[in-house]
């Protein structure tokens, strides 16, 4: 969770040169995070990215959001770096604890976006109650996050992310901390919210499964420093419901991307 | 676990009968020793005197219970207030921590028996000297705990509010303060009683009211059931004043951990 030294050039709707790395100052000074990643995600697109542990997954996400200074590339999000993106409230983030505001109800921590930074309100933006509608969560609107389940409040969570209605939604293992069950649920939950709110994703992993079951591409990081070596098409059918994951189709895009990735961490 | 938070209810009569039960046998034995071993008045006085005294004179000890409350609550306040400023100050910066946490320390290892007369020529005799006093002996605790609270922020939370363009002051008054507010409560249940401490000492030094001059003058003419009256009022003060910081407590930090234990 913390940002660590890092190098990526990620371009999101748009192309980037190759970026080259280390960066002095930050913890383990000159670590390189991440080496030549670069992406262009379309929009609306669902990407998944997946490598081992410690490829700089979670970094290239904090440079996208604009939560880490890449040593060099760059970020384009819409032509905007990622700095006017996050200025510009085009950026919402879920991470992998939910992070919710404990004296906050659910309710007003889904409103918390809307209550700072009021100089870039964006009036279109969906309801804060709509959107505990789209989550599921309306009846629990009154309670406190403590009062709630781990799943609910990654629930929460996303519907806080999405408050602002942000052309870019940065998911960093969002159900790294859910037990198994909460785990494929939440799947297909978001699946169902992607279906309905059509965003742009950026969603990191180290699940091979959350990763091919979501996703339209799924990038293949290598170990540290995390350099892009795939980008795997996922041709599976929309919308995918449970029960797809028992499909040949599913199971042969799980096994290509299996083994891209062990090669990897081998 | 609906709607409301299990709040903890009002303390039922049962659960404060062991209390009010330990209290009465400390009374009769203390009673009962006085009246069986024939101890003079001068050093031990029994409770049963104790209240005869308080009793003849209510007002008396509420009118001197009052003065010391109010130096105890505005040297509380003072030292608080100056406590937090100086926090938000050193939780924004290191160096400023390093400069003024040494001052802070200082002030602390100093006992304040050692200040209190120098007080006195400075400030007089006056209320001043207590307020300043019971300000000293707070500002301690509130400080540590408020630069420790306002870091002690959930990092996740800190980088949704970076990611979606909160200013600075945003980011302190909506995540930083609340973070704070555990660790804040924590200080003044150890410094409100503490500031009582230190307005009594302010009142030995220098004063013709207040309950420290009521100790200071009963003890110089051994009139023990004033002094135990006196003490008496302060432990009632005292008492009061941590119940009083406790449901403030449970008020605020519902959503706490530390208030759902209990």
């Amino acid at each position: 969770m913390f940002p660590a030294p890092t190098a990526a050039s990620p371009a999101v709707g748009g192309g980037a040169p190759p970026g080259v790395v280390a960066r002095a100052g930050d913890v383990p000074a000159g670590l390189e995070a991440l080496r030549e990643v670069t992406v262009d995600i379309r929009p609306g697109e669902f990407l998944s990215v997946l490598g081992p542990s410690g490829c700089g997954k979670t970094t290239l996400l904090r440079i996208v959001g604009g939560l880490a200074e890449p040593t060099s590339g760059t970020v384009r999000i819409g032509g905007r770096t990622a700095a006017e993106a996050q200025r510009h409230k085009l950026i919402g983030c879920v991470f992998q604890e939910p992070a919710l505001l404990p004296w906050r109800s659910v309710l007003d921590n889904v409103r918390l976006p809307l209550a700072v930074n009021r100089a870039v309100l964006r009036p279109d933006a969906t309801p804060p109650e709509e959107l505990l509608d789209l989550v599921r969560l309306t009846e629990f609107a009154g309670y406190y996050p403590g009062q709630l389940s781990r799943g609910m409040q990654q629930r929460v969570a996303l519907a806080r992310a999405l408050a602002l209605d942000p052309a870019l939604l940065l998911m960093d293992e969002p159900f790294a901390s859910l037990d198994e069950i909460t785990r494929e649920q939440m799947r297909f939950e978001l699946l169902r919210i992607w279906d309905a709110a059509r965003k742009t994703v950026l969603f990191v992993t180290h699940s091979i499964v959350d990763a091919v079951l979501l996703s339209d591409r799924v990038a293949v990081l290598s170990a540290r420093p995390g350099r892009l070596r795939a980008l795997v098409p996922v041709e599976l059918q929309r919308p995918r419901f449970a029960g797809i994951e028992h499909a040949p189709e599913f199971t042969a895009a799980y096994r290509r991307v299996h083994d891209l990735v062990m090669a990897e961490a081998a | 676990m609906r709607s409301a938070w299990p709040r903890p209810s009002a303390q039922p009569a049962a659960t404060l009968l062991p209390t009010v039960l330990s209290l009465l046998v400390v009374g009769v034995v203390w009673e009962a020793w006085i009246a069986l071993a024939g101890t003079p008045v001068y050093l031990v006085p029994a409770p049963s005197a104790v209240a005869a005294r308080m009793s003849v004179e209510p007002g008396y000890f509420l009118g001197q219970g009052l003065i010391t409350l109010a130096e105890a609550l505005g040297g509380f306040l003072l030292g608080t207030g100056v406590a937090l400023a100086a926090a938000t100050a050193m939780a924004h910066s290191l160096a400023l921590e390093r400069a003024l946490l040494p001052l802070a320390v200082l002030v602390k290892v100093t006992p304040i028996v050692a200040v209190a007369p120098l007080f006195v020529i400075w400030f007089g005799f006056g209320v001043l000297p207590k307020v300043l006093i019971a300000a000293l002996i707070t500002f301690f605790p509130a400080l540590v705990n408020g630069v420790t609270g306002l870091r002690a922020v959930n990092p996740g939370a800190l980088d949704f509010l970076r990611s979606v363009a909160a200013t600075r002051r945003e980011v302190f008054f909506t995540l930083r303060v609340p973070s704070a507010l555990p660790y804040l409560f924590a200080a003044f249940r150890v410094s409100i009683p503490l500031s009582v401490i230190g307005a009594v000492v302010g009142e030995w030094f220098s004063a013709d009211r207040g309950l420290g001059a009521v100790i200071i003058v009963a003890h110089a003419n051994l009139d023990t059931p004033t002094l135990f009256g006196a003490i008496f009022t302060l432990a009632v003060m005292g008492i009061g004043l941590s119940l009083a910081v406790s449901a403030l407590e449970r008020r605020i930090l519902f959503w706490h951990e530390s208030t759902l234990i209990v």
